[in-house]
């Protein structure tokens, strides 16, 4: 009985880190991407293998409560925020690519940088006499907060910069149920609620900044100084 | 019972304004609204006084001395400026700042934003004093961003997209911060007994248990909690978007945004600096304080110096501010804590008076450039310049004003805790402000007449300033003593002393 049990861990420890290592893909993918609506697609898959982590963490911890959380992050971020963000897409009529600051194979390579940051951090919370479920997923979500801040530098397109504001949430969510195994759902809910808001309210913002400058590249708001 | 009514009154007042359709009532609403919540905030300040700590359902809400006193000060700043903004506002609509739609109906959308994003501002505001769940606080603190955003594009110039882009952003940034560390904080407190559940984030079980606390976890969560809090209340190097937003936004906004909000955000450091420091020692969340407040107090130095905008000048003011309060908690203990708290509500009376008067005198003149005002404050608008004049005294910590005290008493603690450097480096930074702001608002308030008219009487604004200035004097001789009761005990829960 103790066996089957350990062995369940070890199982879901798998799917969790196989998930995770997709996550992390997907992120990188993000940095590389040139496309708006690519990216948004991106973020969207990113959102979805989020939350089969939590439903997976839920299902071999018997954590119930992280079943909502995972289906909160399908509603909100794989239905409801790539939507209005394509919406909002095409109402801008953008054709133009994301104009990155530093090259894209040198992103990469910041990128793997930036991980191997968040895998040297994460290490610091490893306790080996807690058998717990991932320890990768930790240094995952270190990770994805890192690339997101370099995503929001690198990028000028005030879209792409929400885009990267949001998987740096995501790496907030994925950090939360890997040490914790979630926050008290309330608490869930209203990070949820705010996430939706803010993207509303940023998606809103977007768009009237394209309409007056007629451009969404915010290197062009400079004129409040000192 | 209270708990509940504050909350529900602006989250009424704010429903009410977005579905009422003439202007008056709009205002009376909002008037009426900040009210009764200023009531209820001082009869909730007086329940725990007389009874102590209130919590409820659950103790999801949890209201101390140290929240009430906050409440208070939130309070008391949305009652003046909600009726300062009827005439501001009117002032707005009338000279045609609102846009020139000839039907109205683009000015009544404008006015119904501000009228109802001002008491849903608000209401976050108390949630978040109120909540015990250190989540939920997160999350109400947040809401405090997206329901301000929209405040700051008011006027829907390109300044005021830029200044609400740059607000949005570097304030996602470091909620974002935030949470990470509110999560850090919710595993460091993961093997005490009960932590999966609700209560397992609530400030009140961690703050009994801090010293069970899982303590590298401890010490990363607070990091992240100052960076994130942190940028809320504008602390160096996270500041760059204080001067923009409170350049950009509605004036009676503005105020809120730079004293309540403020407080707010402070508030949020304060809970975390209690668990770090009983988890830690004050030690080591102490020195993170003192060094982002002394940064606070100096990058702010220059900046006022050589100001060309006034409202910037006041921004830059209150970012000092900031820092001064961090340092006061960085230094702990008994007096430190004292010092805060007092220096919390007399910065917070001064700096609405402040921004309210620089809002009169923006609307006279229509520049914020100390270059193209043409003519004295003093002589165009006699009560204003009076007012303002005395409102920078205060804030510039000049006695009588009851600033001096506040902040002498830091600086006491500052020596008695044998923070030596910090301290001369605060009198130096201090000397810098004190030059800048007299220096520049002086040369802005004195002076001979210019050619603009003489403004008649207004009383909604006039109103408000007269009774802000009014407690402003008083309270720099005789602070009541509940008031004072009020602070001791709030810094009681700061010092655990």
């Amino acid at each position: 009985m103790l066996m089957m049990h350990f062995l369940d861990l070890q199982l879901g420890d798998r799917i969790i880190t196989l998930m995770a290592a997709l996550v992390l893909v997907l992120q990188i993918a993000m940095v590389t991407q040139r496309w708006i609506v690519v990216h948004i697609r991106i973020f969207a898959a990113q959102s979805f293998f989020l939350a089969m982590i939590a439903a997976t963490i839920a299902w071999f911890n018997h954590a119930p409560h992280l079943y909502a959380a995972a289906a909160l992050t399908v509603a909100v971020k794989v239905i409801l925020v790539p939507i209005l963000f394509e919406r909002l897409v095409r109402r801008m009529k953008i054709h133009e690519e994301i104009e990155p600051i530093v090259n894209v194979p040198m992103s990469v390579v910041i990128s793997g940088g930036l991980t191997l940051v968040g895998y040297v951090v994460a290490e610091s919370f490893y306790r080996p006499d807690e058998p717990g479920l991932g320890h990768n997923a930790l240094a995952v979500a270190i990770s994805l907060f890192l690339i997101g801040f370099f995503t929001m530098i690198n990028r000028r397109k005030a879209l792409t910069q929400v885009l990267a504001l949001l998987s740096l949430e995501n790496g907030m969510f994925l950090a939360a149920i890997s040490l914790t195994y979630g926050m008290p759902l309330i608490v869930e809910l209203g990070v949820f609620f705010d996430v939706l808001v803010a993207a509303m309210v940023l998606g809103i913002l977007v768009y009237r900044i394209r309409e007056t400058f007629e451009s969404m590249d915010v290197s062009r708001l400079r004129r409040l100084r000192g | 019972m209270l708990l509940f009514a504050l909350l529900l009154v602006p989250f009424a007042t704010a429903a009410a304004s977005f579905f009422v359709r003439p202007r008056r009532a709009m205002e009376a609403i909002n008037v009426a609204g900040f009210g009764i919540v200023f009531l209820i905030a001082l009869a909730l300040a007086a329940q725990v006084l007389a009874a102590g700590t209130i919590s409820l359902a659950n103790s999801f809400f949890y209201a101390d001395s140290l929240s009430a006193l906050v409440i208070l000060l939130t309070a008391s700043v949305a009652l003046v400026c909600s009726t300062y903004s009827v005439g501001y506002l009117r002032d707005d609509l009338h000279s045609g700042e609102l846009g020139d739609d000839e039907t109205g109906k683009e000015q009544t959308a404008q006015l119904r934003m501000y009228y109802t994003l001002t008491p849903l501002l608000v209401f976050s505001m108390l949630f978040m004093a109120v909540s015990n769940n250190l989540g939920v606080m997160w999350a109400a603190m947040e809401a405090t961003t997206l329901a301000s955003i929209f405040l700051v594009t008011f006027y829907g110039k390109v300044t005021s997209l830029e200044a609400a882009w740059k607000y949005a952003i570097i304030g996602g940034v470091g909620l974002s911060m935030a949470l990470f560390g509110t999560v850090v904080a919710y595993y460091a407190g993961h093997r005490l007994p009960g932590s999966d559940s609700l209560s397992g984030l609530n400030w009140s079980v961690l703050a009994q248990h801090a010293a069970q606390l899982d303590k590298t976890s401890m010490r990363l969560a607070f990091v992240l909690i100052l960076l994130g809090y942190g940028t809320k209340a504008g602390l160096a190097p996270m500041h760059t978007w204080k001067p923009d937003a409170y350049s950009e936004a509605p004036v009676p906004s503005a105020a809120i945004l730079s004293t309540a909000l403020l407080n707010c955000a402070l508030y949020c450091l304060i809970r975390y600096y209690i668990l770090t420091s009983r988890c830690l020692g004050p030690e080591y969340p102490g020195q993170l304080l003192l060094l982002f407040g002394l940064l606070s107090m100096g990058v702010s130095v220059p900046f006022v110096l050589v100001q060309k905008n006034f409202r910037r000048l006041l921004a830059y003011s209150t970012i000092d501010h900031s820092g001064i309060m961090a340092i006061a908690l960085g230094i702990g203990g008994a007096m430190g804590s004292l010092g805060l708290m007092l220096h919390m509500t007399f910065h917070t009376i001064a700096k609405s008076l402040l921004f309210l008067s620089a809002g009169n005198v923006y609307q006279h003149f229509r520049t914020d450039l100390f270059v193209k005002m043409k003519g004295s404050v003093m002589r165009t608008m006699p009560l204003t310049g009076v007012v303002l004049f005395m409102a920078m005294l205060a804030i510039i910590g000049m006695p009588p004003f009851s600033l001096f005290q506040s902040e002498f008493i830091i600086l006491r603690a500052a020596f008695e805790g044998g923070h030596v450097l910090t301290g001369v480096f605060f009198v130096l930074f201090s000397i810098g402000l004190f030059t800048g702001v007299l220096l520049l608002l002086a040369g802005m308030v004195l002076g001979p007449a210019g050619d603009t008219p003489v403004v008649a009487r207004r009383p909604w604004r006039d109103g408000s300033l007269l009774a802000l200035a009014v407690v402003l004097v008083v309270i720099g001789f005789w602070v009541p003593s509940p008031l004072l009761e009020l602070t001791r005990e709030a810094a009681k829960v700061v010092s655990g002393l």
